[in-house]
């Protein structure tokens, strides 16, 4: 075999365009569907509508997809699926950018050297299954199971996890964890004894007071959150917003704060203590369900309003209004913990102070507060092979990590770390664009992959990570595809959701259960896969008592809503320690940490520089929609821009508009320029550009040099030593002029 | 109650997020071509640090009860339907642009095949008695369609007590579409 | 207000209208001259008729009916170089072969409709009476219609002629209004605009007759000239002083034209406006004629007349170009 042999280091190979959708076969495109010229008349959306669920974000949302003449239409939201309620988000609606990408894998595609030149070339799915399954099973044998790794982030991923733990791989990651909710999730974990999830447990639509440190619903549009939020303000509720920038969500908010970055917990401390030092928390839930409220007291005491203002930035007056008011309107009011959370590498303690904040006006399980959704209970078929001895192993170092998931068993700079180390051998990478992608910043990611002794991705787009692996599988979009079923969302009326292919796998692309269950045969696992995916879904539908037919018509199978508030007196049985909400955390005293928040300062912008911080824009999730034309068609999608306040464009003689590289405190200066946007909706100590743009691979003929790569000028990263995650906001930028 | 349908949306922009998933939803609906849009979303903010205010709105054709691009057109293309909705009629356009530069709402273009296209109320969805497409897939409820003739208890109760607004009323064009204002006051 | 106070983001990407509108490019400025030279054409040509015969002034009868050489190629051209801006104004159509919905209907209140009609009746009496002052070529033809058509003109030529120059005032005047219905564009949405474009269609047309005629039949056209840009430079500053005093829309949008930084092929509108329309165009060939009409002769190269025409070009391509690239009605 050819491929890694004499391989020191992994050029980065430019995939050719013959490899691609675009040149593979032009007229299995339908033209233009993307264009929407020509294909078809006016209106004539009429056809079979396929309900299943969405892949543009995690959020999983139903969609209802309407195919005519074997090509998708449009996209829009299902009615039957609870997180969607008939509504989609931009990003859902443009699926069809993504399954007509004129630049999609085609093709399995494996590195060989040539002439002394690494190029990728067409290999069937045979010989290239064979070489995946011959090089892990040969790294498995040598190094045993913990050299190998997987990075995934999607949904069909589970096909994958079940392969590996077949053969006792159990080292997996994904990055969203460290970069968004992890901390969260544990938070969550210390304070209530139950994971955060998604939605996030917040009776949003009932509520009459809503408080956000920083997140941005309505630019990130989690479709649920956001059409609950608007019901919210419908009904008269208030919002207040700390945000360093004017988001849209502080647009629409009674009091917006404009904080200054980084110092949210003392902001936090400070409102716990107007609530205490005013008697206005909920003295009985206080006293009867949680622990530690004269720990906290003694923590907050000193962090006056007065003494918060000058950490802070905001007027000691406001910190006291949005206390009282917060206090008035509860039990249905709350502190949002929102999404991406983690920002300074203390986000654990940040997250806790948000629990403590909706603990102490006793808002748990009332309406308009703190809520625990329910999930769908699907019974799981029997495991074909158990592996118990792998999957007790714990692979994370850092104390607080998850230990009861399965899909999430390490952290992915953890990973990354390893490889570089070279601990781990092989990598699957599951469309986890890693070079692109928060963790550790981009060098470190191309180091890893540098120093693997195998790396295969699986793939929808030849994004950045596509040039740097030696096997390349295109797996079919999720509109072409069945997955397993969806019952990882906790909702109001719990559901199980299906996804299901809306038309056939275009050019020679796979779903990943074919993927995965080709590998296994090849190492002689027969059966680990039901005989088709479809079988194995029906299987598992028939244990819930309905079957894959049934599901098939509706995309859903829906529950009736739970009852989600407590009655008076009731008994909250918290699989805390102590069975009650933890103010303060004995767990993480016993692991050397605070047990309740404390605000610790962080590094400040060096002079003429400013605090990059980061976003998205509504139509757009990163990379999942970087190269989607018909998303990035419209106006304000086509690049980033980095948003720089009126007064230091001033300061450094910045037009809007104009196109300036950035240099981070590091020294590294953007591949690309970026436009400036000079707004008054930013504080003077930060600037904002939206995460996702700047790509460098050229086979991303429409994401390519579109704006710059925050991701690229991430030098610094903190991880969180409780629980592993990666904040990068310590990351500092100034501009440098076009020549 | 009136057989003449009048159509037209309140829209909400409280409530109104910016995330332009009706601007994707009628692409995708009219197969407006790519580099086009039917209707589009506004984001404004007013003032200064930290004084701001922000409204977020779609926007698209007012189908305007007294439409300058329908008294402009040379040649009848441009005109009121049944639903008093504005119309073009392709086979009678010209593609003089003369409604184009009528339009004090810019809310039309040329059409890479020639004629002068815009928002068509989803006429096509009407007729089957659907919401237009933008409509019935935004996240927020910020558009609703509305049947000024014969208006619902629902769609009057949308604007009662609240400061709505049109777009350039004083031009005299009469438009359908109604604007609850981002300044009403949180529960108005 | 304060500029920075409010920020916009649009998601908005239609070419025409974004930035601002676009759509009319060199073809309409061009029909708007065109158009504009051929009503002063026949305006002039047709008085020049009648004052020959009705009123027996003039230069030396030719003895045909035609007062002058000029008058004989003036009359020519005007329908010639409407036809021309006719096809510049189809070629401007996007969707070129619907144009014959143009003349299946008429739209009262569409001056475009009104303009397409008015275009059509333009040609047979202009023709008319280019065939007649012209009679001695087309009659050498020898086609029995037109001759008996040529005979009909002729007996009623001043009838004809007096008609003409109505037609021909109509269209100098529609040519303007063409734009100032558009309440929608702020500078064009002034109802003087049909006046200026009116003077500017006479001025250069007496300019290019000026071009086109013999020596000793210049001082005429000279002097209508010399008058047409006194009262183009009254309406021009009425024009100005009205955009300026108005609402904030006309304001704006006068200031965009005359103090302007937009850029026209290279150069800020305003130096466009008063460097080479006002000056160039307006008052420097007054000043040549009026010096020229006062016995000063400057023994110059024809310089005047084309300026005027040079200046009438460039006010339309100016007001086409200045109306769009400002804000729509706000």
């Amino acid at each position: 075999m050819k491929y890694g042999q004499n391989m020191s280091r992994r050029d980065f190979i430019r995939i050719s365009s013959l490899f691609l959708a675009g040149a593979a076969a032009m007229p299995v495109i339908p033209a233009g569907i993307l264009s929407g010229m020509g294909s078809r008349p006016e209106g004539k959306t009429d056809g079979k509508i396929v309900y299943s669920f969405c892949e543009h974000c995690f959020w999983r949302c139903g969609i209802a997809v309407h195919v005519s003449d074997g090509k998708v239409t449009k996209i829009t939201g299902s009615e039957h699926h609870p997180l969607s309620n008939g509504r989609l988000c931009p990003r859902g609606a443009g699926g069809t950018g993504l399954l007509y990408d004129p630049d999609r894998l085609a093709h399995p595609l494996v590195r060989e050297t040539r002439g002394g030149r690494q190029q990728y070339r067409k290999a069937s799915w045979d010989e290239a299954v064979t070489i995946v399954a011959e090089k892990l099973y040969k790294i498995h044998g040598e190094y045993g199971p913990g050299a190998i790794a997987m990075l995934h982030h999607g949904f069909g991923v589970s096909f994958f996890k079940k392969m590996l733990s077949e053969i006792g791989v159990n080292k997996i990651a994904k990055p969203s964890y460290d970069l968004c909710c992890g901390p969260a999730r544990q938070a969550s974990v210390l304070t209530y004894g139950y994971p955060s999830d998604t939605p996030e447990g917040f009776d949003i639509m009932n509520s009459k007071y809503m408080i956000f440190f920083g997140t941005h619903f309505g630019e990130n549009m989690h479709n649920t959150a956001v059409q609950e939020i608007s019901e919210a303000i419908r009904r008269g509720a208030k919002i207040a917003v700390f945000d360093p920038r004017y988001s849209t969500l502080a647009g629409k908010a009674e009091h917006w704060l404009p904080i200054k970055p980084a110092t949210d917990i003392a902001m936090m401390q400070a409102l716990m203590h107007v609530l205490i030092s005013e008697n206005i928390y909920d003295k009985p839930f206080v006293d009867q369900y949680t622990v530690g409220f004269g720990e906290l007291w003694d923590s907050v005491r000193e962090m006056t309003p007065e003494k918060a203002a000058e950490i802070t930035d905001v007027p000691a007056e406001a910190i006291r209004t949005v206390a009282r008011e917060y206090a008035f309107h509860a039990p249905a009011a709350f502190v949002h913990s929102g999404r991406r959370t983690n920002w300074y590498g203390d986000a654990l303690q940040r997250i806790r102070a948000i629990h403590i904040l909706n603990a102490l006006v006793g808002n748990f399980r009332m309406p308009g507060g703190v809520v625990a959704f329910q999930k769908f209970p699907l019974p799981q078929p029997p495991a074909a092979h158990e592996h118990p001895a792998y999957e007790k192993e714990a692979y994370s170092k850092y104390p607080f990590f998850p230990q009861d998931e399965p899909s999430n068993t390490i952290a992915s700079h953890e990973i990354v770390q390893q490889a570089i180390a070279g601990e781990i051998k092989a990598l699957l990478i599951y469309g986890v664009n890693l070079p692109e992608t928060m963790t550790l910043g981009r060098q470190a990611a191309l180091d890893a992959l540098q120093k693997l002794d195998f790396s295969v991705a699986v793939d929808v787009l030849p994004s950045e990570v596509t040039g740097y692996v030696d096997v390349v599988l295109p797996e079919c979009t999720y509109l072409e595809r069945y997955d397993d079923l969806d019952n990882g969302r906790a909702f109001r009326t719990p559901f199980v959701a299906l996804r299901q292919p809306a038309v056939k796998p275009m050019f020679e692309t796979k779903p990943g259960s074919e993927i995965a269950r080709m590998i296994t045969d090849k190492w002689g696992l027969h059966g680990v896969f039901a005989p088709t995916v479809e079988a194995g879904l029906d299987k598992k539908l028939k244990l819930a008592g309905s079957s894959l037919e049934e599901i098939k018509k509706k995309g859903v199978l829906v529950m009736p809503a739970t009852d989600l508030y407590r009655k008076p007196g009731e008994p909250l049985n918290l699989k805390t320690p102590s069975g009650k909400v933890e103010l303060a955390s004995a767990q993480l005293k016993a692991g050397g940490f605070d047990a309740v928040p404390k605000y610790m300062p962080h590094p400040e912008a060096p002079r003429d520089y400013y605090r990059m911080l980061t976003g998205r824009k509504p139509m757009l999730t990163f990379g999942r929609t970087a190269n989607n034309r018909f998303l990035g068609d419209l106006a304000s999608a086509r690049e980033n821009e980095v948003w720089v306040n009126t007064a230091v464009a001033s300061k450094h003689s910045l037009t809007n508009g104009e196109y300036v590289h950035l240099k981070n405190q590091a020294g590294v200066v953007s591949e690309f320029p970026v436009k400036v946007k000079v707004t008054e909706r930013i504080r003077q100590d930060a600037v904002y550009m939206v995460h996702g743009f700047g790509h460098s691979s050229k086979q991303l003929t429409w994401a390519y040099k579109r704006g710059a790569s925050h991701n690229q000028l991430i030098s610094r990263t903190d991880i969180d030593p409780a629980m592993g995650a990666v904040g990068f906001q310590n990351n500092f930028v100034t501009f440098v002029k076009e020549a | 109650m009136s057989n003449r349908k009048n159509y037209g949306m309140i829209i909400d922009t409280r409530v109104c997020v910016g995330c332009s998933a009706c601007v994707y939803a009628c692409k995708s609906e009219n197969a407006v071509p790519e580099g086009f849009c039917r209707d589009w979303v506004v984001q404004e903010t007013s003032g200064s640090f930290p004084a701001l205010s922000m409204e977020n709105r779609s926007e698209r054709c007012q189908h305007c009860d007294n439409a300058p691009c329908v008294t402009y057109c040379p040649t009848g293309a441009s005109h009121y339907d049944e639903y008093g909705t504005v119309q073009i009629n392709r086979s009678r356009c010209t593609g003089c642009k003369a409604c184009m530069a009528a339009c004090p709402y810019d809310a039309r273009y040329v059409h890479p095949e020639g004629f002068i296209d815009k928002c068509t109320l989803c006429r096509h969805r009407l007729e089957k008695g659907l919401e237009t497409a933008c409509v019935s897939i935004c996240p927020t409820r910020s558009l609703n369609l509305v049947d000024f003739n014969n208006m619902t208890p629902d769609s009057r109760a949308l604007t009662s007590g609240k400061e709505v607004y049109r777009q350039k009323e004083h031009a005299g064009t009469e438009p359908r579409l109604f604007w609850i204002s981002a300044r009403n006051k949180p529960g108005a | 207000m304060i500029e920075s106070a409010r920020e916009i983001i649009s998601t908005k990407i239609n070419p025409g209208v974004v930035p601002h509108l676009h759509i009319w490019e060199w073809h309409i400025p061009l029909y708007l001259f065109l158009g504009g030279i051929a009503g002063g054409l026949l305006l002039i040509t047709s008085a020049m008729i009648v004052m020959k015969r009705h009123f027996g002034f003039g230069p030396k009868d030719e003895g045909e009916g035609c007062p002058c050489l000029a008058v004989r190629i003036g009359s020519v051209l005007s329908p010639a170089l409407l036809g021309l801006g006719m096809l510049f104004l189809f070629l401007d159509l996007a969707h070129k072969l619907y144009v014959w919905a143009f003349y299946t209907t008429i739209q009262p209140t569409s001056p475009m409709s009104a303009g397409s009609w008015i275009l059509i009746a333009f040609f047979p009496l202009a023709v008319l009476q280019a065939m007649v002052v012209n009679r001695k070529y087309v009659e050498g033809l020898g086609i029995p219609l037109v001759n008996s058509l040529i005979a009909w003109g002729d007996a009623h030529l001043v009838k004809v002629a007096l008609l003409n120059a109505h037609i021909g005032v109509g269209l100098g005047i529609y040519t303007g209004i063409l734009l100032s219905f558009f309440s929608a564009r702020p500078l064009w949405s002034s109802s003087i605009l049909g006046m200026l474009f009116l003077m500017s269609g006479i001025s250069s047309a007496a300019a290019l007759m000026l071009l086109l005629a013999p020596k000793d039949e210049r001082h005429i056209y000279s002097r209508i000239d010399a008058n047409a840009i006194w009262v183009e430079l009254v309406i021009v500053g009425l024009f100005v002083l009205g955009g300026i005093t108005g609402p904030a829309n006309s304001h704006g949008a006068m200031m965009h034209l005359i103090a302007g930084d937009h850029l026209m092929a290279g150069m800020p509108y305003m130096y466009w406006f008063w460097g080479v329309f006002v000056l160039c165009g307006l008052l420097v060939p007054l000043l040549v004629e009026v010096l020229e009409n006062a016995g000063v002769h400057l023994h110059l190269p024809p310089i005047a007349p084309v300026l005027v025409l040079t200046g009438g070009l460039v006010l339309r391509f100016l007001i086409v170009f200045a109306g769009q690239t400002w804000h729509t009605f706000m």
